[in-house]
């Protein structure tokens, strides 16, 4: 559906995007992730032609962006970031303005324009003047007007910022629903959110590509080292020698000790190897009560931030 | 292109600009046109289009210096030129809207030529070949004016440019006759003795779409640079 190849953009002597490749089947939600100023924005605005790239190939669903920017773009819907919306419009003139300047048919327009509306929540906001809209309604405006003309692509740049919980988990809801008849493009750094809409992450790093996985595999590659946590009662101060009984044990840390008397530790094991199986049966033959115990899971911030000092070195 | 038109057009009567533009032109021309009938007891409709094409010098800008520096500023250029419509469409789309807005308000003058037939026979060729002339005029300033904002995000700058290119073609003359060629208001000045010059017309048309190239080529630049 989209396809990058060795994509390079340059502002005089800086480079914001480094020489980019990656491609994007029908059907997928891909998460486009990276700190401020990674080189999202510039990503995205490459793919839907806003600005050009210095040198490489972006094709959109078999047509280069460059040569055949009208068929390209026809396929694209987008939201760009900080959703600008033109302000003396109403919601349902903007919606109707962006179907005209996507040459929709006359015949269809007006049913079609009703219908994004509807889908898109803005029935009863649809006289209103976008300049006097929540943050919310805006974004769902600019996501209305990426709708129109039914395009293939979605992207979506940052569609969550600056919204409040309900609106996000209801923004996220919408891109989850539209993604099973699209294909769909989200930038974000907000990493719970990409790994609970996106099959699909590519990583940006001061722009170039750290990783493109699935949300899955990122995070079991950085949890290769099995850690648990295991809160206990040890009144016979045991526990440090636990490590000599169990030679699988790398290393045993305190993390704290609760009010209670509980002591709480991270244990790691050397190789991959799941140790709370073993940790049970022998805790108990010394006599050492487990409260709690958890195979510690590394998140996508874990991986994220991992791959991001990766980078650096 | 139509779209673009459309929208256009209803945003200068959605917010004041339309109205200021025209509402300016008509009390102005109103005090010129009562100066040269009773001051100078005149039944010459036309000869009042000098001081209108003055007028249209310093007015101009309120019509097109949002044109394109606003999309710039609000981000909305993003939607536009991330749509299937081709850049050329945008600007001519855009020049249009303005262009109508001239064509209302010179409509609106031909009351002042109803007033001068109760008391006079006024010439209504000459008067037509007049309103030709400030059209011509209108267009060369109004692309210049959509060429300024596209080089800026700031109206203001597009609007002070606009004014001072014009009002720097008006006296360049005064320096040396060379410029007599340049100056646009003086190619103007021909109009309304009822003659259609043609080497100004040309000028005129040529600039007009000179002007528009230019902004085309540099919105279409700045895909490259942004």
């Amino acid at each position: 559906m989209i396809e990058v190849k060795n994509v390079t953009k340059k502002y005089g002597k800086f480079v914001a995007v480094d020489d980019i490749s990656f491609e994007i089947k029908e059907g997928e939600i891909v998460g486009l992730l990276g700190p401020n100023g990674a080189g999202k924005s510039t990503t995205m605005n490459m793919l839907t032609g806003f600005i050009e790239q210095t040198s490489g190939e972006i094709i959109i669903d078999g047509y280069d962006m460059l040569k055949k920017p009208k068929k390209a773009k026809k396929e694209i819907g987008y939201m760009p970031e900080g959703v600008p919306l033109y302000a003396d419009l109403t919601v349902k003139e903007f919606v109707k303005y962006m179907a005209e300047i996507k040459g929709i048919d006359k015949k269809e327009r007006k049913e079609k324009v009703e219908k994004i509306i509807e889908q898109t929540g803005l029935k009863d906001v649809e006289n209103k003047l976008t300049r006097n809209l929540s943050r919310g309604y805006k974004q769902r405006v600019s996501m209305a007007g990426a709708l129109v003309g039914e395009p293939k692509i979605l992207i979506l740049d940052e569609p969550t910022v600056g919204l409040d919980p309900k609106q996000i988990t209801e923004i996220r809801k919408l891109i989850k629903e539209l993604g099973k008849t699209h294909t769909v493009i989200l930038s974000s750094h907000i990493l719970s959110e990409v790994s609970q809409i996106c099959n699909k992450v590519i990583i940006i790093n001061k722009g170039k590509i750290v990783a493109i996985d699935t949300p899955e595999n990122l995070e079991s590659k950085v949890s290769s080292n099995n850690s648990v946590y295991v809160t206990v009662e040890d009144t016979e101060n045991k526990m440090e020698q636990i490590k000599e009984k169990i030679p699988q044990i790398e290393t045993l840390k305190l993390i704290k000790t609760n009010e209670d008397g509980t002591k709480q530790y991270e244990i790691t094991s050397k190789e991959d190897e799941d140790l709370r199986k073993i940790l049970f049966s022998e805790l108990a033959k010394e006599n050492i009560t487990i409260f709690e115990m958890k195979k510690v899971d590394f998140s996508l911030e874990d991986a994220f931030m991992k791959l991001i000092e990766g980078g650096k070195q | 292109m139509l779209a673009v038109i459309k929208k256009e057009f209803k945003t200068y009567f959605c917010s004041p600009v339309g109205y200021v533009f025209i509402g300016l032109f008509l009390i102005m021309f109103s005090i010129f046109f009562y100066i040269d009938v009773f001051a100078y007891q005149s039944t010459n409709f036309e000869y009042i289009f000098y001081s209108g094409a003055t007028i249209l010098t310093f007015i101009t800008p309120i019509l097109t210096m949002r044109t394109i520096a606003e999309e710039r500023k609000t981000g909305t250029e993003q939607i536009l030129l991330t749509s299937p419509i081709s850049i050329t469409k945008v600007v001519l789309g855009k020049f249009i809207a303005a262009t109508l807005i001239v064509v209302i308000t010179e409509l609106c003058t031909f009351m002042y030529f109803g007033i001068l037939s109760f008391f006079g026979v006024p010439h209504i060729t000459t008067a037509l070949v007049t309103l030709l002339g400030f059209l011509l005029l209108a267009i060369s300033y109004i692309s210049f004016g959509i060429l300024a904002s596209s080089i800026t995000e700031n109206q203001i700058i597009a609007g002070v440019v606009t004014i001072g290119f014009f009002i720097l073609t008006w006296f360049l003359p005064q320096f040396n006759s060379i410029f007599n060629n340049f100056s646009l208001i003086n190619m103007f000045s021909k109009f309304p003795r009822g003659q259609i010059d043609i080497a100004d017309t040309v000028t005129f048309v040529t600039f007009t779409i000179a002007c528009i190239l230019l902004t085309i080529i540099a919105m279409q630049r700045r895909k490259s640079v942004r």
